[in-house]
């Protein structure tokens, strides 16, 4: 028996993306599991993808969440034109959240473009999934 | 098909499935989705985990979509029944593949099912149906009894091996090597492969077959391996050719009805029992039983 309160985010499904050309992705796999384990059914793009494939997919598959994992400094431009895509694709409604590395003094412009939340690799993951959740429930 | 078609609508289609995907009993019995005109070709892959199903299906994908098709793709994983989420990994075993334009590939749970396949994929095949696709593959993980459900929906049944096989090819042999209608070794580069192909062929060969049945073929591919992926391909190709000119389109529309007819039962029974009031439990079998059956009607 499974209840909402262990699995907050039982039937969301979420993608998680990486735009850009970061070079490794453990991040974005240990958010994955962290998002299983909260009930989710979670979609990964893999690496090196661009803007509009991410948009893509993210009405291709139906989803209710992107999170996109961002390391390489690019943030700024790639989420702007992530938010233009989804757009194209007609999924402007879907919540956007950030992971990675994201200097503090760029949080304002993300979230002025969208965001709706930002998780730096120094949070615990545990405060990760509880703020999705809440954002999506 | 040679003629230019509109790029697939993937936003409108992707909200088009989800509703399917949720859509409750109730809107199924009131004629939800509308029923399609053309129905699309359905291939279904299957095997245990490990295969490499998701790889040749994005190979074989490959081949297919350079023919000129449009290629629709159901791939399903298991959901966890701990924490009832899923990692939906099959498509990015098939990056290679994934953003071709004439390809839709849809992610899902199997959910509350336990053959392997998903709920509503009566739903989310007719969905598909209506978007102009000339083949769609169902993707499932699966021993024993998946093998088997997914047959009742799709017009070709893809059974993928591999080297490590060996136990499941035991477990196997009463009823699902029976079901499929090639069987793949994958990896065939590994050690064992051939020794599986021959166990695999030689449990078809004892079998009565017919001069008007097929007789499953029997391959063996790996990554690199283009001859062999041309004979699946070919195989693919001749085996729908063959259900096309044989197939009894009454009696495949009843076989497909019953199993959906099936699902919907299991799906409000399931419902049904989850909420059932102590008391009826406390009322013995049979009368529990009566019950049931009633709210049910």
């Amino acid at each position: 028996m499974t209840s909402l309160k262990l699995q907050p985010l039982r039937g969301k499904r979420i993608l998680i993306a990486k735009p850009g050309l970061d070079g490794h992705d453990i991040g974005a796999k240990v958010i994955s599991l962290a998002l299983r384990d909260a009930g989710a059914e979670v979609i990964y793009t893999g690496l090196r993808k661009s803007p509009e494939y991410v948009a893509r997919v993210a009405a291709e598959e139906g989803v209710d969440a992107v999170g996109l994992s961002l390391l390489s400094g690019s943030h700024k431009e790639l989420v702007k034109d992530v938010m233009e895509q989804l757009r194209a694709f007609e999924a402007s409604e879907l919540p956007v959240f950030v992971g990675g590395t994201i200097p503090p003094q760029d949080r304002e412009h993300l979230l002025e473009l969208g965001v709706k939340g930002i998780f730096t690799s120094d949070m615990r993951l545990d405060d990760v999934v509880a703020s999705v959740a809440k954002a999506l429930a | 098909m040679l003629h230019p078609r509109d790029p697939i609508d993937r936003s409108s289609l992707g909200r088009q499935l989800t509703r399917a995907a949720n859509a409750p009993v109730a809107d199924i019995l009131a004629g939800f989705p509308a029923q399609p005109a053309h129905a699309a070709v359905r291939i279904g892959v299957t095997g245990p985990p490990g295969a490499g199903k998701s790889s040749l299906t994005a190979r074989l994908c490959r081949r297919r979509l350079d023919a000129g098709r449009r290629l629709g793709v159901i791939a399903i994983d298991p959901t966890s029944p701990f924490t009832s989420g899923a990692i939906l990994g099959d498509r990015i075993r098939m990056e290679d593949v994934s953003s071709h334009e004439q390809l839709f590939i849809r992610s899902l749970a199997s959910r509350g099912a336990h053959n392997g396949l998903t709920d509503n994929l009566p739903e989310i095949l007719l969905t598909l149906d209506c978007h102009d696709f000339d083949e769609v593959i169902v993707e499932t993980v699966g021993i024993g009894q998946v093998e088997c459900a997914v047959r009742d929906l799709v017009d070709t049944t893809v059974l993928v091996l591999n080297p490590e096989s060996g136990d499941q090819v035991q477990a196997m042999k009463a009823g699902v090597l029976e079901a499929a209608d090639i069987i793949v070794v994958n990896k065939a580069d590994l050690p064992g492969a051939t020794k599986i192909a021959a166990e695999v062929q030689s449990v078809i060969r004892i079998r009565d077959h017919s001069e008007n049945d097929w007789t499953p073929r029997v391959l063996m591919t790996s990554r690199h391996d283009e001859p062999g992926l041309e004979n699946l391909d070919h195989a693919l190709t001749e085996h729908l050719r063959w259900v096309r000119s044989r197939v009894d389109e009454t009696a495949r529309r009843r076989a497909r009805l019953a199993y959906h007819l099936n699902t919907l039962v299991m799906r409000l029974s399931t419902e049904r029992i989850r909420d059932l009031p102590p008391e009826w439990l406390d009322a013995g079998l049979s009368e529990a039983f009566k019950k049931l059956i009633e709210s049910l009607s």
